[in-house]
């Protein structure tokens, strides 16, 4: 048996510093159309590895506009065999809920998937939440915010998922959902061959009418949370007191101010 | 009543109920209202963590024990908590933003498809209706979320973002539940948990802390600034680039995906102050910041500020701190 892993991939704007619309009080996407979230080329590494060793068909799927090809094309330059967009207006303005939905029946909808990855969080709205929904809709055990992984065979896995203080060693039979830590991997850049090859691979393109997808639970209608209001913080600037230029004055007026204010 | 407790899921590892569970008990009762706090706890028969958690001053306690409690998949936990949910019909509830809570609530909130709001940095309500404040795009940008039609309402948040405080409140109603249904989730295993030797929470708890830089990352400048850190009893946090440096790992990371810290004093050196730090630090009494650039955004963060070079100034400190 040959494994099928399919990894879940997000297109995040360039940049941090964006805009909000005063109007709209939507956030302003700059013109650029966007990168793949950093860790989800953690993810791809991970399948590719998987792939690697076991042989694998390595699929790339992603929910978003249709722009979000230049994210799945950099998989499938990478190693990646075949790519799935969801894409369609009726899924635009999904939260992590209704996103989760519509991934979770694409995979079903596949049919043959033993192993689901995801980045542990996108770099924009950095919820982390989509992969335990997915695992949830799908009911397969998951293993969080993984930092090694150990296959067993091509059925079971070992992994270690790191914590805040503590990690924990999980053992997992397939199909599973993992989501993974930059810290598991160095992600492969993209050769010019797999680039060029990449141009033969198939990005398929599915909406609504070709998944088994309840309407009131995809885009807006099935999203339960909604953003009442958008701003950017006041930055708070600290009046900042100079120590002077001369290291050895600096540190004695330090010293000074930190046993006055009993703090050392 | 339908609809009226906050649920806190209390996170506990080794035997330590985690400070967000007390940070959150103590959140929930300055905004509460008309509701009441409960905690729900989730441990062994050897296990009493409710005697910790009473201090906070929860209105409840809901108690769930079992062996199984011992190292339990997140997907148990989650099951648990959807049977508790059909039990009790809460109005909200509030895990703390690790790498557990965002695990498990994000797999309840599949179960009860609700709403879940991620990293949290201030909750109020508007009677029933939960208002979440959470960060977006690396902190640049706020949203006030909320969930309107749905309960519960569910949200993570931060931690070390609020302080917990201890409460004289006396009557806590202990409730040990039972009658659940514990499925075995065998397709999943965790067999150890172990505590990581670094000192991501140390940083987090610590009253005083020296954050490293790119502009401190040579040997020499480690070595002093270890020097420097033992003499002030402080602890040693780095920028995301000092991560993979020895002897540093991810887990001495401040700021967005590291830890946010909450000490008296901080000293950063080298430290340029991009958002995905300062974001860490927002909690931090007083901040000295030392770098060569005087155009650095750090020093737009701190209270006192030399603009040099960081080995000078630390070398400088240690001839004249005992």
């Amino acid at each position: 048996m040959s494994l099928h892993i399919v990894v879940c991939v997000k297109q995040v704007p360039v940049s941090n510093n964006l805009k909000i619309d005063p109007v709209t009080k939507n956030v302003m996407r700059s013109s650029e159309p966007g990168i793949m979230n950093p860790f989800d080329q953690n993810a791809i590494e991970a399948a590719l590895k998987m792939k690697e060793r076991y042989g694998a068909k390595v699929t790339l799927l992603s929910m978003g506009p249709k722009n979000f090809e230049i994210t799945l094309r950099q998989g499938l330059a990478m190693g990646a065999d075949d790519a799935i967009l969801l894409s369609s207006r009726a899924f635009g303005g999904a939260d992590t809920l209704a996103t989760g939905y519509v991934l979770s029946q694409a995979i079903k909808a596949l049919g043959d998937v033993h192993l689901v990855f995801f980045g542990r969080q996108s770099i924009d709205a950095d919820t982390g939440q989509v992969g335990p929904i997915v695992a949830e809709f799908l009911n397969w055990p998951q293993i969080t915010y993984i930092s090694q992984i150990y296959p067993v065979d091509n059925k079971s896995i070992e992994a270690v998922r790191l914590m805040e203080n503590m990690e924990q060693s999980i053992k997992v039979t397939l199909p599973a959902v993992f989501t993974v830590r930059s810290e598991l991997n160095e992600p492969r850049y993209a050769t010019p061959r797999n680039i060029m090859l990449s141009y033969q691979k198939d990005i398929q393109v599915w909406d609504e009418k070709k998944l088994d997808v309840d309407p009131n639970r995809i885009g807006i209608k099935g999203s339960p949370t909604v953003v009442r209001k958008v701003w950017t913080p006041k930055k708070i600037v600290k009046k900042s007191e100079s120590l002077g230029e001369d290291p050895d004055r600096a540190a004695r007026k330090l010293l000074q101010i930190l046993r006055a204010r009993n703090i050392i | 009543m339908k609809h009226k407790d906050i649920w806190v899921i209390a996170e506990h590892h080794q035997d330590m109920v985690q400070p967000v569970t007390y940070q959150l008990i103590t959140k929930a009762n300055q905004i509460k209202g008309d509701k009441r706090i409960v905690v729900i706890l989730f441990q062994t028969k050897e296990q009493s963590l409710e005697k910790d958690i009473i201090k906070y001053g929860p209105d409840e306690i809901i108690i769930v024990e079992s062996d199984k409690m011992k190292d339990a998949p997140d997907s148990l936990i989650a099951d648990l908590l959807a049977q508790l949910d059909k039990r009790y019909a809460p109005n909200s509830v509030l895990f703390g933003a690790t790498v557990i809570g965002r695990s498990i609530s994000a797999r309840l909130q599949a179960k009860l498809q609700t709403g879940l709001t991620a990293d949290c940095l201030d909750l109020s309500f508007e009677e029933d209706l939960l208002i979440q404040t959470k960060p977006s795009y690396g902190d640049n940008i706020m949203c006030e979320i909320i969930c309107p039609n749905h309960f519960p309402q569910m949200a993570t948040v931060r931690p070390n973002i609020f302080v917990a405080q201890l409460s004289d409140k006396k009557e806590v109603k202990l409730t040990k539940e039972k009658n659940l249904e514990i499925k075995s989730h065998n397709r999943i295993q965790v067999y150890e948990e172990k505590p990581l030797l670094s000192k991501s929470d140390s940083i987090a708890n610590a009253n005083r802390v020296i954050a490293l830089g790119r502009g401190m990352s040579s040997q020499r400048g480690i070595e002093i600034s270890r020097e420097l850190a033992s003499k002030l009893g402080a602890k040693i946090g780095v920028t995301r680039p000092l991560t993979d440096l020895e002897p540093f790992s991810v887990d001495d990371q401040i700021g967005q995906s590291g830890s946010s810290i909450a000490p008296k004093l901080l000293i950063t050196l080298g430290v340029h102050g991009a958002v995905q730090f300062t974001t860490g630090i927002g909690k931090a009494e007083y901040v000295v910041a030392v770098n060569n650039n005087p155009k650095a955004p750090i020093f737009n963060e701190a209270d006192y500020s030399f603009i040099g070079d960081a080995t000078d100034f630390v070398e400088a400190l240690l001839k004249i701190i005992q």
